[in-house]
């Protein structure tokens, strides 16, 4: 059984039913109103069932196609990557666009297989004074220099 | 003649200092990312989006649309001596440019290609102020009926040039025309899928999401994948072409711009369909096509000429019909609206400078750009050697400062990197994320138009097809989704993607 399926395609069809469902509990109880004066909810309607159509016959394909793996996904750059980002929305307003920034390049730099501590720390504060200097002093950016 | 004098209104805004300053520092930095693989000029546009808030109209649009065509002439510098096409239009140049090098005429393949570009370039330039002003009345009879079958024909042209499974795309357009809907329904005043939130009530902004699909999503993915960059040997010397280089060059030059400048008006088309069709055709046409992939100067010629040509060309539809035809163009369209001006035939008469001015720097960033990738040519091929490793935090970062400062929002980072996230999901499972954006942003322009039409037609849908212009445009859709379905194209446009 479990051999037969093309996992990327079914994920992609469960991501479709998910994605059509979750817009249609949002906005069942929206007026529809008529084709010739259509309320708020008529269009987002027909493309809430249409997305979770197109998910149906998505999985349904999916199962029946000979068997293709998930592709191989690199956790470590999705994960650092994504904390960095993180990090910027955590800590801006607290910490000043200085110290985020130094964050938010040494949480990314250990993204990349290759990194080096010194090499990394120095961009770190290369890239601090870069965006405070470009950002803040040169464009005039309402941002936050300091910890507040 | 009225182009001579609307080029001369053109002439007279881009030769400001300030919109040549702009116009230099777009080509630049587009060169810059061109030769750089692994960041596209569409991340480099997102993340700029935000900066170009304080400038005037003009110079924001004549910097960004530097960006997206000095991209084309900076791909093909990696392309030749990397074999690492550092855009993807710059794809095909690999394979006959890349072998050049290996024979020792990095040189003659580097400059071919520039000036390739720059005559494709110029006349490109010429064909958008010739072509604009007749669209444009066309634009006038446009009603809402013509303008929603127009943005069916452009998501239908994204779904036919997306890599991939077409079902996928067409998903993909749906997905995006649903997330466009998020926020307050301008008829009803009706909050629609906003969870609550007070932040969503404007809709989800469109930078966070193209910065976090096309930006984090593809750092992500790329860091992920191992990186080649073995760079060959090159000496700045013996740059130039011999004569007989350019007496071989200057039909394919022709041929290529002609197929750019076609392909590139059309909806989903741009730079990486017309290069890739002007090498099947210069192959197809050559009497000696054993020649191709072993180092045929025209096959690096025609294809440069092309996606140059179909990049500009592809500004046609967006200036004269405010219909962006494909992602990059969408983002212009987010520049546009950034400043106020909502893109549509009306921007070329009530704005004629930022029109007219948009179109001459073109020819003058082309001439800056061959200046810029010729005798400096040394210098960015030094900057290939700079590490993946030091730059791509660098990118992190600034894709954050320009996410926040949109809004000055903190809201916008977590829905940047909800999207990061949802974009290497949609990259794995082989979905393109170019057809999503396109949908995101015509989204509420499309309901809007099918309500109107609807509305003025007593909710009889037989309005779409009954308006000549508007069945015209639907017809066209039809008929590309018909040879998309053919199994002797479909076939064809796999093997394309492949190589």
């Amino acid at each position: 059984m479990g051999a037969r399926i093309n996992l990327p395609d079914l994920a992609f069809g469960v991501l479709l039913i998910v994605v059509g469902a979750i817009a249609w509990m949002l906005i069942v109880d929206l007026p529809v109103g008529t084709a010739t004066s259509m309320g708020p909810g008529y269009v987002p309607r027909g493309l809430a069932v249409m997305i979770a159509t197109f998910g149906i016959v998505q999985c349904a394909r999916a199962c029946l196609a000979a068997h293709v793996p998930f592709p191989a996904t690199a956790l470590r750059p999705v994960l650092l990557v994504g904390a960095s980002v993180a990090s910027f929305a955590l800590l801006l307003r607290v910490a000043g666009l200085a110290v985020t920034a130094a964050v938010v390049v040494v949480i990314a730099g250990y993204a990349a297989s290759d990194v080096r501590l010194r090499e990394n720390l120095l961009l770190a504060v290369g890239m601090a004074a870069f965006a405070v200097a470009l950002f803040v002093y040169g464009l005039g950016l309402p941002i936050p220099v300091w910890p507040q | 003649m009225d182009l001579f004098a609307n080029l001369a209104t053109g002439f007279a805004v881009a030769f400001t200092p300030i919109n040549l300053a702009f116009c230099f520092l777009g080509v630049l930095i587009g060169t810059l990312v061109g030769v750089l693989p692994g960041i596209a000029p569409i991340t480099t546009i997102a993340i700029l989006l935000p900066f170009t808030f304080s400038l005037p109209p003009a110079s924001s649009l004549i910097m960004l649309s530097g960006i997206f065509y000095g991209a084309q002439y900076g791909g093909s510098t990696t392309a030749i001596l990397v074999n690492v096409p550092g855009e993807s239009s710059a794809v095909v140049t690999c394979l006959d440019g890349h072998q050049m090098a290996r024979q020792g005429r990095a040189g003659p393949a580097l400059a071919m290609a520039a000036i390739a570009s720059f005559v494709a370039g110029t006349i490109a330039t010429i064909i958008i102020a010739t072509a604009s002003v007749p669209m444009s009345w066309l634009a006038l009879k446009f009603a809402a009926a013509e303008y929603f079958s127009l943005m069916v024909l452009g998501l239908t042209g994204a779904v036919v040039l997306a890599h991939g499974s077409p079902a996928k795309a067409v998903a993909m357009v749906l997905m995006g025309l649903l997330l466009g809907l998020v926020g307050i329904d301008v008829n009803s005043g009706l909050p629609r899928m906003t969870l609550g939130i007070g932040e969503l009530g404007d809709g989800i902004g469109f930078v966070p999401v193209a910065i976090g699909l096309f930006g984090i999503a593809e750092l992500a993915v790329a860091l992920g994948s191992p990186q080649d960059r073995s760079l060959l040997a090159f000496k700045a010397r013996n740059l130039w072409p011999s004569r007989e280089d350019i007496r071989i060059c200057i039909a394919p030059i022709l041929r290529g711009t002609a197929i750019g400048s076609v392909l590139g008006v059309l909806p989903g088309g741009g730079a990486a369909l017309s290069s890739f069709a002007a090498y099947a055709v210069e192959k197809k046409v050559s009497r000696t096509p054993e020649r191709f992939g072993r180092g045929a100067i025209e096959g690096v010629a025609s294809p440069e000429a092309a996606n140059n040509a179909g990049a500009q060309t592809s500004f046609i539809p967006l200036l004269t019909l405010g219909i962006p035809g494909n992602a990059i163009m969408a983002l212009m369209v987010g520049a546009l609206m950034i400043q106020g001006i909502q893109p549509g035939p009306q921007v070329m008469t009530e704005q004629p400078q930022l029109f007219w001015g948009v179109i001459a720097s073109m020819w003058l960033g082309n001439l800056m750009l061959i200046v810029l990738n010729l005798p400096m040519i040394g210098l960015w091929v030094s900057l290939l050697r700079i590490p993946y490793r030091v730059m791509f935090p660098a990118i992190v970062l600034f894709c954050c400062i320009g996410t926040y400062s949109i809004n000055n929002s903190v809201f916008d980072i977590w829905i940047m990197l909800l999207f990061g996230l949802l974009g290497v999901f949609l990259i794995k499972v082989g979905a393109e994320p170019a057809p999503f954006v396109l949908g995101f942003i015509l989204g509420p322009l499309m309901e809007e138009n099918f309500r109107r039409a609807m509305n003025l037609s007593r909710g009889d849908p037989m309005v779409f097809v009954e308006r000549p212009i508007s069945a015209v445009l639907l017809l066209m859709s039809l008929a590309l989704l018909v040879i998309l379905i053919l199994p002797a194209v479909r076939a064809k446009r796999e093997q394309v993607f492949q190589e």
